[in-house]
């Protein structure tokens, strides 16, 4: 038996300790890669800290900023703690857009309180479209979720440019064709929380499913199947889990998450459908997702 | 004799438990020393601080009357002491010469194969150890792959060898020959460790320490003890290898099998028509060497696998092909022969492995939420009534011993099943004590009117236990006998292939 000496669980200190060194090694690493180009660092890290959490106008914008990434990192933890190694949140991230912009020409004129869910479901609902495509893929046909969602991921990007781009969605008039649609009609602009600031009502809605998140994986019987499935799909499979319905369960789940962040800055941002500003909003995910709640 | 090795006054403590406290013991050139002890009696801690993986908190380790520190594995190598672990560090995608030489080179960063190949060859040569040193570990089976860790020690030149449950994988005649080469080794001046929790091969050492709860209980000459001193000194109180069976008259027929086969991976035939019943205060034993259809028939009957033809009715309704759920929901009951893969989640804590796959029943649940106080409840019940030696319900089941882990899925299993428990090796690899256990506990749920399957490969568990016996052969059952008219001896002539028409005669003859 290999046995090798080491502490029994990462304590809570320890834990705290470690988070706090990386982020002085990573500010440390900026530090020299700032020196070498001859800027003050102090006056680096000073704007930097201004501009993220300096004031009121500061902080609405991180948050609207960090309100994508929450969303898409809460989907990478609950497919990869089941050990689905799903990668499709950034085309996820592009069909929940795509959802909304579709939502709101069919949903126009409908009362906010009925227009605003009623969109943003949409937009989760394709993405989940996409997540039971592969989960379909990967149950049916054993094709590994990473390859099936990155070859998804394209299919969506190259769909939403060509919509844009000479498809029907495209903005047409003027001169100049730029990649994106028409600016939506003001009442479908998610409301600011204060007065005329930036900051629109979605950003409330990661925090929502985080907490959501973090009741379903630790108190519900599918948050239980969730963490078994990842550990020991075997034994679950042998005391009567479906495994195949779970992964797709577990799928769709995640592919809402990571729609709902694009059909959020469909409705609170950008206000019209672009395909830029949704770039790499899935991949960092992924990343948030493993610094967050994965690496533990 | 002179002595190899000798450990003064070892203590070991692991977050306030105690593995080892204050354990003296020492081992002769040239001799087999056992460490015997139930799991978690601190035989893997003691010889985990010999090699190095462990510092002690206290006590010395002299070789050859010198005081000596090791720190590490490393060190122990180079103190002439090698290891063969129970869990084998191969890498199987490398052949056998790479597996030896990769990290044990003493220098340089270029693998010097030819001349390690010439070591090798003069040391297999030597004990008469047949392996081929360019097959890839993959393509070996697990009892030659532990060649390959044995020869790995030899040819760093361990003149100390601690193995550590060598026997678990082996089949008796791969053992004999492994103890034929020991005994070459000893004669060589080499020392061995051996630790084991099986009484057979105690019997083959030269002398024995036998640990009970991290304290060595005595130290004593092999051949002036007996099985019966041993395993009591181990326990701590008598062992009775013979449970007491009582006679009970069968009850109703709660599982019938007719003609079911089943197949592999590959399309092949895994179970050929077979056919049984079992019936109310009735154990159906099935006898056979491993990986002749056991494992597939049990999949089959718990739903696990599909069969590809024949019937199951359990209480008179057909559920072939039904799923593990229907089955689980029908009160099958099944303990896996593999428990940490297919029995338990080893990362859940006890009592989240105490509800496995009933984490959806309402008694489990409050609403959408799982019930904690009731599963809690549950295991602190299960913990007492079962015997399970952990701190609390929260431990992960993954750091039980076989034994604890074995008796939680006893204990989930039993808990939700009516009528029928399917066992497949529910005794392997355990302690004596908890053997008992489990087939009292079997037989318990005989008396209550389960019936019973029990796999199992050790024969005189079938005889004490089952009232009748099926032999199975190439996935299929040579024959169905009564223990009490056959002798082990018919039921091995059977496992290996012969139809049941030896044990027939018998019948026929007593009757």
């Amino acid at each position: 038996m290999i046995v090798f000496e080491r502490r029994m669980e990462a304590n809570a200190l320890w834990t705290l300790s470690s988070f706090i060194m990386a982020i002085v090694a990573g500010l440390a690493a900026s530090a020299v890669l700032i020196a070498s180009t001859g800027a003050n660092v102090p006056d680096v890290f000073g704007a930097l800290l201004q501009g993220s959490v300096g004031s009121p106008k500061a902080l609405a914008t991180t948050l609207v900023k960090a309100t994508p990434l929450i969303l898409t990192g809460l989907a990478t933890v609950i497919a990869f703690r089941a050990q689905i190694w799903s990668i499709g949140q950034e085309g996820q991230v592009f069909a929940g857009a795509m959802g909304g912009y579709l939502g709101a020409q069919l949903l126009a004129g409908l009362p906010p309180l009925l227009f605003f869910p009623g969109v943003l479901a949409l937009g989760m609902a394709a993405g989940m479209g996409l997540g039971w495509i592969a989960a379909v893929l990967r149950n049916r046909f054993a094709v590994n979720e990473i390859i099936s969602t990155v070859m998804l991921n394209y299919l969506v990007v190259y769909l939403l440019s060509w919509l844009l781009q000479g498809g029907p969605w495209g903005e047409t008039g003027g001169t100049i064709s730029y990649h994106q649609s028409p600016m939506l009609p003001d009442t479908a602009f998610l409301p600011a929380l204060f007065g005329s600031s930036r900051l629109h009502a979605g950003v409330l809605l990661p925090f929502l499913a985080a907490a959501i998140c973090a009741l379903v994986m630790s108190r519900t019987p599918l948050g239980y199947e969730i963490r078994g499935l990842g550990y020991n799909p075997e034994a679950l499979r042998h005391k009567g889990v479906d495994i195949a319905r779970t992964v797709s369960v577990i799928m769709m789940a995640s592919a809402a998450l990571a729609a709902l962040a694009g059909a959020i800055e469909l409705f609170g941002v950008s206000h019209r459908l672009r395909a830029d500003n949704l770039i790499g909003l899935g991949y960092a995910g992924i990343i948030v997702g493993m610094i967050g709640g994965l690496s533990r | 004799m002179s002595t190899a090795l000798r450990v003064e006054g070892l203590t070991k403590r692991f977050a306030g438990v105690t593995a080892n406290d204050d354990v003296d013991f020492d081992l002769r050139r040239g001799e087999i020393h056992c460490l015997f002890g139930e799991n978690g009696a601190g035989k893997s801690t003691l010889s985990s601080c010999i090699f190095g993986f462990y510092r002690p908190d206290k006590g010395e380790i002299l070789l050859r009357d010198q005081p000596v520190q090791i720190a590490s594995p490393m060190d122990a190598i180079r103190h002439g002491i090698g290891m063969v672990h129970q869990h084998f560090v191969l890498v199987p995608e490398f052949t056998v010469l790479e597996n030896i030489i990769v990290g044990t080179q003493r220098s340089g960063w270029r693998l010097n194969a030819a001349e390690a190949r010439q070591k090798l060859r003069g040391i297999c040569d030597g004990y008469g150890i047949d392996l081929d040193l360019d097959a890839y570990v993959w393509e070996l089976p697990v009892g030659r792959q532990q060649w390959v860790e044995i020869l790995k020690a030899l040819y760093l030149d361990a003149q100390i060898l601690i193995l550590d449950e060598p026997t678990a994988v082996l089949t008796p005649g791969e053992s004999k020959v492994l103890f034929d080469i020991v005994r070459k080794m000893c004669a060589r001046g080499m020392s061995i460790i051996l630790i084991t929790h099986k009484l057979v091969e105690v019997m083959q050492s030269d002398r024995v320490t036998v640990l009970r709860k991290g304290r060595v209980v005595a130290t004593l000459d092999t051949p002036a003890t007996t099985p019966d001193e041993l395993a009591r000194l181990m326990v701590g109180r008598d062992v009775s290898f013979t449970v007491t069976k009582p006679e009970l008259a069968p009850g109703e027929t709660i599982l019938a099998v007719e003609g079911l086969s089943a197949r592999g991976f590959w399309g092949d035939a895994v179970l050929k028509d077979v056919s049984f019943s079992v019936a109310q205060h009735e154990i159906l034993g099935i006898a056979g060497v491993a990986g002749n259809g056991q494992k597939e028939l049990f999949e089959v009957l718990c739903g696990v696998r599909r069969p590809a033809a024949g019937s199951i009715r359990f209480k008179g309704e057909e559920v072939a092909g039904m799923s593990p759920r229907a089955m689980m929901d029908r009160g099958v009951g099944h303990i896996p022969d593999d428990r940490f893969r297919e029995g338990l989640v080893p990362e859940f804590s006890v009592a989240e492995n105490v509800v496995l796959g009933w984490q959806r029943s309402p008694k489990y649940c409050n609403g959408p939420l799982m019930d904690r106080e009731a599963i809690t409840g549950l295991a602190r019940e299960m913990i007492g009534e079962y015997q399970i030696t952990t701190r609390d319900e929260h431990v992960s089941a993954g750091k039980l011993s076989g034994g604890n882990a074995q008796k939680i899925i006893i204990a989930r299993e039993f808990l939700h099943a009516s009528g029928l428990v399917l066992a497949n090796q529910p005794t392997r690899g355990l302690d004596v004590g908890v053997i008992e256990y489990v087939q009292t506990q079997l037989l318990k749920k005989r008396a209550e009117g389960f019936a019973i399957v029990l796999a199992s490969e050790e024969l005189s568990d079938l005889f004490s236990l089952a009232d009748r016996i099926a032999v199975m052969f190439k996935g299929e059952i040579m024959g169905i006998v009564d223990p009490r008219k056959v002798t082990v001896a018919e039921v091995g002539v059977m496992m290996a292939g012969r139809r049941g028409d030896i044990a027939a005669s018998k019948e026929r003859v007593s009757a």
